[in-house]
């Protein structure tokens, strides 16, 4: 026994303490920093490259540290290697984009986070249309290495509740670049929620980067762009249909062109009320045309390249510059003859609306009335066509935004995914159920971004009736 | 004849006169007597007992006078102790799993042997990785009392099982390669039994303590067993204690107890019965494969693995295992020609591998209730990719800015280079304070396994030449396999979801389900999570097999019929495979096994022997490669079959009293083999982006090992021993096998062209295979020794990567021929690495005192003196797998997915201190 009691003790004294891995968690105490040098605004930043003539600065011996509030967060993979910094918690009035070298940032660099940007040794000038902060590369930013992401951009304990600015897109503004806004009263295109092919926010086959998606307003018709990344965790949730409010960082797109919108979390669009889409009718499909011919129209009366006239047309810009236009082509996307189109790109408009109007067919005199025409896309890219009804406009190109206007869904026309040669037609469409003095509209809306302005063409319209 | 030690009667001391024939063994009592007619004058009366030293003792025989010969000690032997060094490899250097090297060491498995070849390959080749004949360890069959341990799951003993027990695993058989077993039909890399039997043991303790610089710095070990007593009872108990806070690779903590306890009860002259229990518990910190850049940088001590927490060491890869086994066996002898012999054990418990899991989200709705998880995070170990040089020049012409980005990368890797625990705890805690879930924890791998196994073993002389043994055996395994969170790191919860789903329009949310059964679940500390399942093994086979001994020759035939069988049960119904594609039963493969074998040797004289062994064998595949997306799916490998073995070698004996060796061919084919691997690649050419997670599956492939091996030593004097050792093989495949990959981001199986691998001719990665030794003995009468060796290794291979091997290779990225494919240069980029050659010398050295009737030994062990920097063995990445990225790759001054390397140890040390009571 006295073996066995040796045996234990040795055993006892040898029981050395190995911690594989037992260990305690760490305190989170956290201690303010205390910064050797002064504090100046993002303003201030924002100022010295303003006054810059090249419009690049490099800080030294400024002995001075950027204050802000980070506005942006990684955690869902919308935004990456940078951290968008504003002034103030509420009604801010300057940003700037923070280039880091490091992912993800979300896990110390929450929204709302106080941080202090040591300026010494960083070059403020404008990168992808915002001015940004990080290492000169030439003329160019390059991102601060990871490694030296402690020394330069600091901490502080206090996260703010961040009140969004309140915004509408008709005043987005340079000045409002890199701040956390609010969009009210805005939802997704109709055509890229409500039918068949609802979309994502960027896990479409055509997203490349960036899924950008059309914003509207029910207040203006201005329109912005919702930007997503396709490395973002929800660029697969599909838009949500509905109207309502939305959060984001109002940026430019990569080749600064135009202001786009980016969310932090899909949480951040509300978009649970009622949408305010034109309204539609639909009185069904017929299988022919009738005898008695209301309207006709092939533009062969007319030559190439000439604003569409005559017949009765209404032919009106509500914006941009560009105009509905006769137009030949011969080849693999030919016209039908003379045909017409509505082509917006490249007019530098940061919106176009074109309308090219039917004069009025009677309904009470012809109940059996039915509509028939041909249309084919070079490029749609974004842009819309539609096929619009009312009978309550008085024919004043003047007054065309003020009769009620109700989309003929039953008309088909082409999209872009159509073969650009095809000239596919709408079907004969029945306007029996409509009354009154009814005009026909084909209304295109583009606006300013190049994927967002296309080509339309329409030809052989015919109104008939039995 | 008395122990040395313990002043105690020796029975079966063999005793002979040099060079004569005469011969006996000792009594009960330890007397002997030697009768006949002995040549007079000086002789030498060699005294000979496993586990002792030899002694030599000189005696003057006169004509017709009987000589009274005193009580003669004998010492124990340093040659013992040794062996238990190198069974140190057992538990002790086996720290790679299966996701980091595919070969583990043998040398446990061969420490038992007395060969002169497998001795130097068990002691001083074990280092490399060598492996004898090329075999992998689960080609190598372990008993304890008769009963395999090899795992089912890949087929290899888990040493960790019954490590740290050395005193109580000294009494060893080895049968080498095919050659006859009692116990079993073996295998091609021979068979260990270890017998733990209580009354197998001598009556005595043991005491020691070591330091080492390897894998453990301290070990105790405390060993007693009472012997078999006259009432018929023995018992056996030890305890051992393993520890160190890192061993040679930084941050590889070390913690493992062990617990032997053993009682056998002599019923009657039939009758015996033993009752054993092993107990092993046991936690180390692991290492990892490393790349060039990330050795050149900071050495092959390096470990990425660990960080400082608390201002302690704290691994993110540790391995604990606690599987204890209760063992009951029969002894029944039955006359003096029959025995049967019935074991049965149960062993249960759990293996459990920590990693780091970086994808912790949270549920975000949008405002019509569509799911989406946000966060995750990337990989943060310091030498991920994204973190090197490397990948700042990874542009053809890097910017100024790019080089200032790759040397503060580089600086910030030198100087600090490890996890950073700090940063983990406080982004857990920043999304904990935000009522978020962690984005980091600590999870392990776990494998809870039941297994019952037994045998009945009958033994039978038929006459004085012919010996036969038969058994009937069954194994019935269940394990159930998951995930689970040892550690929130100050977090609150983990959202059980996979973040590198990609969510599908039609199946909201669902993909990234671990469990549709149970959507997205939070999860806490011990909790399951990720993949859980079930695996069932049922084995049933017989054996029989009859030995026959004669003057010139003997010979022994042997055969076995068994049936296996595995089936997969899913406990999560798993979002990319719903309904029971993933949950419930899996369909039940049933594989027949069967294997013959024979031998012959024949004995010209007593100098010169010749041994030849022939057999075949049909094997049935691990579970490891008959599931291969167990963690997802129910799949069962197509063509999966047992793999046929054919094997031939022919040795030839020399044995005098200057000089012993062997000298061994072999010839080996393997058929219809097949292994799973699982990895992250961006060249699945034409399979959308080309970036999966991959399970890559093969089958139908085809090998050859060959070679020679040779064992010599020469007893100079009867102190000094000289000793060498070779081996020469090739271990190659012979054809391209079969090859397919399934992921769950890609429907059905994914074959390349033919669908096949192009192998033919490329080497089976593993250790060096050639390995070349010289060294010496010196053991001095007055019990002290020291030995030498020099080793010298080359030609081991690195595994290739399959993928880059397929027709996937030539491919552009939309799956079409590539068109700037040059086969010249394809050639260069396909070449397969090649390592060596290198020395390693190792020196041994030890004394031993007898205090007071007690025994007091000191035992070191130097191993690569030199410090010679070497790798053992590596493995291509299949990350990058077609020829346009692996083309970019070679042009940069250093890769970002580089060939990785397993690293031998630079100088160690094995230090030893024992009391024997």
């Amino acid at each position: 026994m006295r073996k066995w009691i040796l045996i234990c003790l040795t055993m006892t004294f040898f029981q050395q303490c190995v911690n594989v891995d037992d260990f305690d968690v760490p305190k989170g105490d956290f201690e303010e920093p205390q910064l050797d040098g002064e504090i100046v605004t993002i303003a201030s930043v924002k100022g010295s490259v303003a006054q810059n003539t090249e419009g690049i600065v490099t800080f030294e011996d400024t002995n001075t540290y950027m204050e802000g509030y980070v506005i942006s967060s990684d955690e869902g993979g919308n935004f990456f290697e940078e951290l968008i910094l504003q002034n103030k918690p509420k009604n801010p009035t300057d940003g700037i984009t923070v280039l880091i070298d490091e992912n993800p940032l979300f896990t110390r660099f929450n929204f709302g986070r106080k941080v202090y940007v040591k300026l010494d040794g960083l070059t403020a000038t404008t990168s992808n249309g915002v001015i940004g902060l990080g290492l000169r590369d030439g003329i160019r930013l390059e991102n601060i290495p990871a490694s030296l992401l402690n020394e330069y951009v600091i901490r502080a304990e206090e996260t703010a509740k961040i009140t969004p600015l309140k915004t509408a897109v008709k005043d987005f503004s340079e000045a409002k670049e890199n701040l956390y806004i609010q969009l009210d009263n805005a939802q997704f295109s109709q055509y890229d929620v409500l039918g068949e092919n609802r979309k994502t926010f960027a896990s479409g086959a055509s997203d490349e980067f960036d899924g950008e998606r059309l914003l509207e307003s029910c207040a203006s018709p201005a329109t912005a762009i919702l930007s997503t990344s396709t490395f973002s965790d929800f660029k697969s949730l599909l838009l949500p249909k509905g109207n309502g409010s939305l959060k984001g960082v109002l940026t430019r797109d990569f080749y600064d062109e135009y202001y786009i919108v980016s969310v932090n979390s899909p949480a951040d669009i509300s978009f649970d009320g009622e949408r305010c889409d034109p309204l539609s009718v639909s009185c069904g499909k017929l299988d022919q045309e009738g005898e008695k011919v209301l309207f006709s129209e092939d533009f062969e009366r007319l030559t190439r390249n000439k604003l569409v006239t005559g017949n009765g047309w209404t032919n009106f810009a509500q914006a941009g510059t560009n105009v509905w236009e006769t137009y030949v082509a011969t080849g693999g996307n030919a016209s039908l003859g003379v045909s017409a189109r509505m082509d917006a790109s490249g007019s530098g408009d940061e919106s176009s609306i074109n309308w090219l109007i039917t004069p009025g067919i009677d309904l009470t005199e012809n109940p059996t009335t039915r509509l028939r025409f041909q249309t084919s896309t070079s490029f749609a890219d974004s842009s819309v066509l539609e096929v619009l009804v009312s009978n309550d406009w008085d024919g004043d190109p003047e007054t065309v935004t003020n009769a009620t206007w109700q989309l003929l869904n039953d008309a088909y026309i082409a999209k872009n995914s159509d073969f650009f040669g095809e000239w596919p037609g709408s079907g004969v469409v029945d306007l029996s159920c409509l009354s009154g003095t009814v005009h026909v509209a084909f209304k295109y809306t583009g606006n300013g971004f190049d994927n967002f302005d296309g080509v339309y063409e329409i030809d052989n319209i015919r109104i008939t009736a039995e | 004849m008395v122990d040395g030690v313990t002043n105690r009667a020796l029975p079966k001391v063999e005793i002979s006169i040099k060079n004569t024939n005469f011969k006996t063994s000792t009594n009960a009592l330890g007397t002997f007597q030697i009768k006949g007619e002995i040549p007079p004058g000086n002789q030498f009366l060699i005294l000979k007992k496993t586990g002792f030293t030899i002694v030599r003792l000189p005696i003057l025989l006169e004509n017709a006078k009987e000589v009274n010969i005193p009580l003669i000690p004998l010492e124990t032997d340093f040659t013992d102790e040794r062996q238990q060094i190198a069974t140190i490899a057992l538990g002790d250097d086996d720290l790679n799993n299966e996701e980091d090297r595919g070969d583990y060491s043998i040398s446990g498995l061969l420490a038992a042997s007395k060969d002169i070849f497998l001795k130097a390959a068990a002691y001083d080749f074990s280092s490399t990785f060598f492996r004898p004949r090329g075999l992998d360890s689960r080609y190598g069959n372990v008993l304890i009392n008769g009963i395999k341990m090899n795992k089912l799951y890949d087929g290899r003993p888990q040493w960790g099982d019954w490590g740290g027990l050395n005193d109580a695993q000294r009494n060893r058989t080895f049968t080498m390669g095919l050659d006859a077993n009692d116990y079993t039909f073996g295998n091609l890399a021979g068979t260990t039994n270890i017998n733990m039997r209580a009354s197998q043991y001598q009556r005595g303790g043991k005491i020691s303590y070591a330091a080492a610089s390897r894998t453990y710095t301290g070990r105790i070990m405390a060993t007693y067993n009472s012997g078999l007593g006259l009432n018929g009872w023995a018992y056996s108990i030890s305890l051992g204690r393993r520890f160190g806070k890192s061993g040679y690779v930084e941050g590889t903590p070390y913690d493992a107890n062990s617990l032997f306890i053993a009682v056998e009860k002599k019923i009657d002259s039939a009758h015996s019965l033993s009752f054993s229990a092993i107990y092993t518990p046991n936690r180390r910190g692991r290492g990892t494969a490393l790349t060039q850049e990330v050795i050149d940088l900071k050495g092959n001590d390096y470990n990425p693995s660990w960080g400082y927490q608390d201002g302690e060491m704290r691994s993110s890869r540790v391995r604990g295992i606690k599987e204890p086994i209760l063992m009951g066996n029969h002894f029944w002898k039955l006359s003096d020609n029959i025995e049967i012999n019935t074991n049965i054990a149960y062993q249960f418990g759990t293996i459990a591998n920590s990693r780091l899991d970086n994808g912790g989200t949270r549920l975000v709705l949008s405002s019509d209730g569509q799911e989406s998880y946000l966060g995750g995070a990337r990989n943060p170990l310091p030498n991920y990719y994204q973190n090197l040089s490397s990948y700042f020049l990874r542009d053809k012409n890097p910017s100024a800015a790019g080089y200032q980005l790759a040397y503060t990368a580089e600086q910030a890797f030198l100087n600090d280079g490890q996890l950073d625990w700090d940063a983990l705890y406080a982004a857990n805690q920043l999304s904990s304070a935000q009522g978020g879930n962690s984005v980091y924890a600590l999870q392990e791998d776990v494998v809870r396994e039941n297994r019952l196994s037994g045998n009945i073993l009958l033994r039978t002389k038929i006459n004085a030449n012919i010996n036969t043994q038969s058994g009937l055996k069954f194994i019935r395994s269940k394990s159930q396999n998951f995930a689970r969170i040892r550690d929130l790191l100050g977090g609150t919860g983990f959202l059980d979801i996979d973040s590198f789903a990609e969510n599908d329009i039609s199946f909201p949310g669902n993909k990234a389900q671990s469990n549709l059964r149970n959507r997205n679940r939070i999860v806490g500390e011990d909790d399951h999570y990720k993949y859980d399942y079930d695996l069932d093994a049922s084995i049933i086979s017989v054996f029989g097999q009859a030995q026959f001994r004669y003057d010139h020759w003997d010979g022994f035939l042997s055969g076995k019929l068994g049936s296996t069988s595995y089936q997969r049960t899913g406990n999560y119904e798993n979002g990319y495979f719903p309904g029971n594609r993933s949950f419930g039963e899996s369909r039940r493969p049933h594989f027949l096994e069967y294997g013959f074998k024979g031998g012959l040797t024949y004995k010209f004289t007593g100098r010169h022997v010749f041994d030849f062994h022939a057999g075949y064998i049909a094997e049935a595949p691990t579970l490891r490669n008959t599931f291969p997306n167990a963690r997802q799916n129910n799949n069962v490998t197509t063509d999966i079959s047992t793999e046929k073995i054919g094997s031939l070698d022919a040795s030839y004996i020399y044995r005098s009293p200057k000089l012993k060796g062997r000298l061994t061919g072999y010839f080996m084919q393997f058929k219809q083999g097949s292994d799973v691997s699982f990895f992250f690649t961006q060249s699945m050419q034409g399979i959308d982006d080309g970036y999966a997670f991959v399970q890559e599956i093969m089958t139908g492939v085809n090998r050859r090992n060959f070679g020679l091996e040779l064992g010599v030593e020469s007893q100079i004097m009867p102190t000094l021993k000289l000793k060498a050792a070779v081996a020469i093989g090739q271990n190659m495949y012979i054809n391209n096998p079969n090859l397919y990959y399934t992921s769950d981001d890609i429907d059905g199986e994914v074959r390349f062209g033919d669908g096949m691998a192009r192998l033919q001719n490329l080497h089976v990665s593993g250790g060096p295979e050639r390995a070349y030794q010289i060294g010496f003995e010196y053991s001095d009468p007055d019990y002290w020794c020291i030995g030498a060796t020099v080793n010298y290794f080359k030609n081991a291979y690195l595994g290739v990567s399959n993928l880059r091997r397929s027709a996937a290779f030539a491919m552009d990225g939309d799956g079409q021929p590539l068109n700037a494919y040059d086969p010249a240069f394809a050639k260069v980029l396909l070449k397969q690495e090649k390592l060596g050659g290198y020395t390693l010398v190792n020196i041994i050295g030890g004394k031993s005192w007898r205090i007071g009737g007690k025994y007091v030994g000191f035992f070191l062990l130097l191993n690569n003196v030199l410090d010679q920097n070497y790798k053992t063995g590596g493995f291509e990445s299949s990350r990058i797998g077609d020829y346009a990225n692996l083309k970019t790759e070679k042009e940069r001054d250093r890769p970002l997915f580089g060939n990785r390397y397993f690293l031998g140890y630079g100088a160690t040390f094995y230090a030893n201190v024992y009391f024997r009571f």
